[in-house]
């Protein structure tokens, strides 16, 4: 028997009510699609109910703000309507944020240089594009400029350090030649030293480490805050200005009479060198009256000066002799040796300030230590061959373009970016921000 | 649905929004210190890729209805190919490549298996039908495959009684001294009337037994891939065997067995290429929606902080 494949057999085939027992496929997924969606639904409702608005976060908070996680009216105020981001009336509350320039022609908000929600980045770790927005082509309200016009980056069209471009010159009044003093020199009690920088150059957040040639303890100095009035909280990102007492007097001594042995005058303005002087040889004639009346070369050790042979009618006029002799000494050898005397209108000369400049980047932030694995004349280059006081030391920014590009640290080069060396807000004018919230409103209780 | 000529205007046109996008979206990343979704263009990139993601879903209620009159159901297909292909990139640069906080990273884990799972259907759906057109000439409905299995069992089973009905009615018109014959008859191939008696009733008796023991069990069972006729090499050989040892009168009826082995053969690989080849939608239309509804949430959420 052949099977019959008629147009009525295939026909018969058919089973002509099959739509109405819908297939197991499309059972499933009429279930899984009511399923999956309520589910996705629940977790949101059971989530909500956890943790509050914390399931809505755009992403995770940056370190200093996640405390906050749960508390998203803290910054987002509430506000009626849509659209609403954060206003920088919420980062007020907290922060004191003082204008960059008074003189800029715009402030950008809060939030568009300090981006929330991506995690546990820096805040204050901003684009360059935020800077460069208005410095790429600076305008300002007044009418000249004292920063460069256009910078597009650091990498890019970053110009010279102000204290390095021409003409600049060190304006500290202190005669130093560094050449010299890191020679082999005849140092304290005659031995033979040889300065490293370190001996002189100290962040005075550093141990208090004995000198190396005469155990001379180093004091602490100013705080960089004081230095140069920009903040700073890193006590060892300056040098601290080089101080006599502490850094050159084991070798400059300031004797000034062999009467008085190893005695020497203080480190001070000539008025109070004079009062001690005139002190001092009072005292000394007081106790010995019998050398009033001896007469005394006045030749001292400077060569110029005549010879003369001076006798004293009496103690007071012996006094004036000697205080005249030593100043003398003092004025003309001494204190010329590093400081600058000028002819004033009375009878002691005046010293220029000493003006060691503590930063020679007031807009910008540095840190030596975070650069203390390498050594000082790595960057410093040109201080083994300087002579001249008004010589400066400062690195070229093509030393620091070496390490620092603007590409960052994913690029296997270090942060270059604006905010690695540049403040926005000028802290100086920062203002104490009162508190406005308590602490069960912080922790959302 | 093939991917063929017809999709190339819908393929350039999302290859230049792909293109623009990108082009407005290189120069926007560089100038922002970090793109967001929340900014002016992040919400441009949200707007339209979950309006691509929302028409896409609205293809489900397009095959609802299908007599309404808004457009071809094959231009609806097309435009949820490309537009649901397009929404997430549009996403991915809405969110500017991060996936955000935790409604958002999970809606986006979801989306990427709806992605996923989408290039993947539309994959399977361009070369499977040419798969089973050349490979499953006798397909059918895919509802009716039981129905027709049934069928086929039967018809096999009729074909079996068919013939063996014609042996055993020979047999019953031979004469006592033939069927005495046929019983003292030895194994020899000289065959004689009593032979051919005797042959005809082996004959019956083992086209029943491999229909009862081999066929039926295997047309009865769905999918029955352990079995031995479910492999058609064993099979045509076991056919091959019963024709050897059957008489030439039946080999038309071994014939349609075979052929109707074949058919149910047939029709569990069909089942199983329709598994395939819509099984992939029950993970992308149940995270679709799961992903729509998650999507508004996000939408209203965001724009209101």
């Amino acid at each position: 028997m052949q099977r019959i494949r008629t147009t009525k057999e295939r026909a018969r085939r058919i089973d002509l009510m099959y739509f109405a027992r819908p297939h197991w496929l499309r059972r499933w997924r009429f279930w899984l699609s009511c399923a999956i969606p309520l589910a996705a639904l629940g977790w949101l409702c059971t989530m909500h109910a956890q943790g509050g608005q914390r399931v809505f976060s755009a992403g995770p908070l940056s370190r200093s703000h996640a405390v906050f996680t749960k508390q998203c009216a803290l910054c987002h105020l509430r506000q009626a309507g849509y659209f609403q981001n954060v206003a920088d009336k919420a980062c007020l509350s907290c922060h004191d944020a003082p204008v960059h320039q008074a003189s800029q022609s715009f402030t950008p908000t809060c939030i568009s240089c300090h981006i929330e929600h991506k995690g546990s980045l820096q805040l204050t770790a901003t684009a360059d594009s935020v800077c460069t927005q208005c410095h790429a082509d600076l305008h300002s309200r007044e009418d000249s400029l004292h920063v460069a016009h256009s910078i597009s980056g650091f990498s890019e069209d970053h110009p010279e350090f102000a204290g390095l471009r021409e003409g600049s010159r060190d304006p500290g009044g202190i005669k130093l030649n560094h050449y010299l003093h890191m020679q082999s020199l005849l140092g304290p009690n005659h031995t033979r030293v040889r300065l490293g920088c370190e001996d002189c150059h100290r962040s005075p957040g550093r141990d208090k480490g004995a000198w190396s040639y005469a155990g001379v303890q180093l004091q602490p100095a100013s705080s960089t805050r004081d230095m140069a009035g920009v903040r700073s909280s890193h006590d060892a990102s300056y040098m601290a200005p080089p101080k006599f007492v502490e850094n050159c007097a084991a070798c400059h001594l300031l004797d000034f009479d062999k009467r008085f042995a190893e005695e020497q005058v203080p480190h001070d303005k000539p008025e109070v060198v004079h009062a001690f002087l005139e002190k001092r040889f009072a005292e000394y004639i007081a106790t010995h009256p019998g050398e009033v009346h001896e007469a005394v070369r006045f030749d001292r050790q400077i060569p110029e000066r005549p010879a003369l042979v001076r006798m004293a009618r009496d103690a007071r006029e012996w006094v004036g002799f000697r205080v005249e002799e030593t100043e003398d000494l003092l004025w003309r050898k001494t204190c010329k040796e590093c400081h600058t005397l000028t002819a004033a209108a009375g009878p002691l000369p005046e010293i220029a300030k000493s003006k060691i400049t503590a930063r020679w980047m007031p807009r910008a932030e540095f840190r030596h230590d975070s650069h203390r694995m390498m050594t000082c004349e790595s960057c410093h280059t040109k201080v083994t061959s300087s002579h001249e006081t008004p010589d400066v030391l400062l690195p070229s920014i093509t030393t620091c373009q070496e390490c620092h590009r603007a590409q960052g640290p994913t690029k296997e080069f270090a942060e270059g970016r604006c905010f690695e060396c540049h403040q926005y807000h000028n802290w100086r004018n920062e203002q104490r921000v009162n508190g406005t919230y308590d602490l069960r409103q912080l922790r959302g209780e | 649905m093939r991917i063929d000529r017809t999709h190339r205007g819908w393929f350039i046109g999302s290859v230049v929004a792909i293109g623009v996008a990108t082009a407005i979206y290189v120069p926007y990343a560089l100038r922002t210190p970090r793109p967001s979704g929340g900014s002016a263009i992040g919400l441009i990139y949200g707007s339209v890729g979950f309006g691509f993601m929302i028409f896409a879903g609205l293809l489900g209620l397009r095959k609802k209805f299908p007599v309404w009159r808004i457009g071809r159901a094959q231009t609806w297909m097309r435009a949820h190919l490309w537009l649901g292909f397009l929404s997430y990139p549009l996403i991915l640069l809405h969110g500017a490549f991060h996936f955000g906080g935790p409604l958002t990273q999970v809606m986006m884990w979801i989306f990427t298996l709806v992605f996923v799972s989408g290039i993947l259907g539309a994959a399977i759906q361009h070369f499977m039908p040419r798969v089973h057109t050349a490979q499953l000439p006798m397909e059918t409905i895919y509802e009716q495959i039981d129905h027709v299995r049934e069928q086929l069992a039967m018809e096999a089973g009729r074909l079996v009684d068919s013939a063996c009905d014609a042996l055993d009615g020979e047999l019953s018109r031979a004469s006592v001294g033939q069927l005495a014959a046929a019983a003292s008859a030895g194994t020899d191939w000289d065959v004689t009337v009593a032979d051919g008696l005797g042959f005809n009733e082996d004959a019956s008796r083992q086209l029943r037994d491999f229909f009862l023991s081999e066929t039926l069990p295997y047309l009865d069972k769905v999918g029955a891939r352990d079995m031995a006729l479910a492999d058609p090499l064993r099979a045509k050989g076991m056919f091959q065997q019963l024709r050897i040892l059957l008489p030439a009168a039946l080999h038309s009826t071994i014939a349609d067995l075979e052929t109707i082995c074949e058919e149910k053969r047939q029709l569990d690989q069909q089942r199983r290429y329709h598994l395939v080849l819509h099984g992939w939608l029950l993970v992308h239309i149940p995270l679709s929606y799961a992903v729509l509804l998650l999507g508004a949430v996000h939408a209203v959420m965001a724009l209101k902080y």
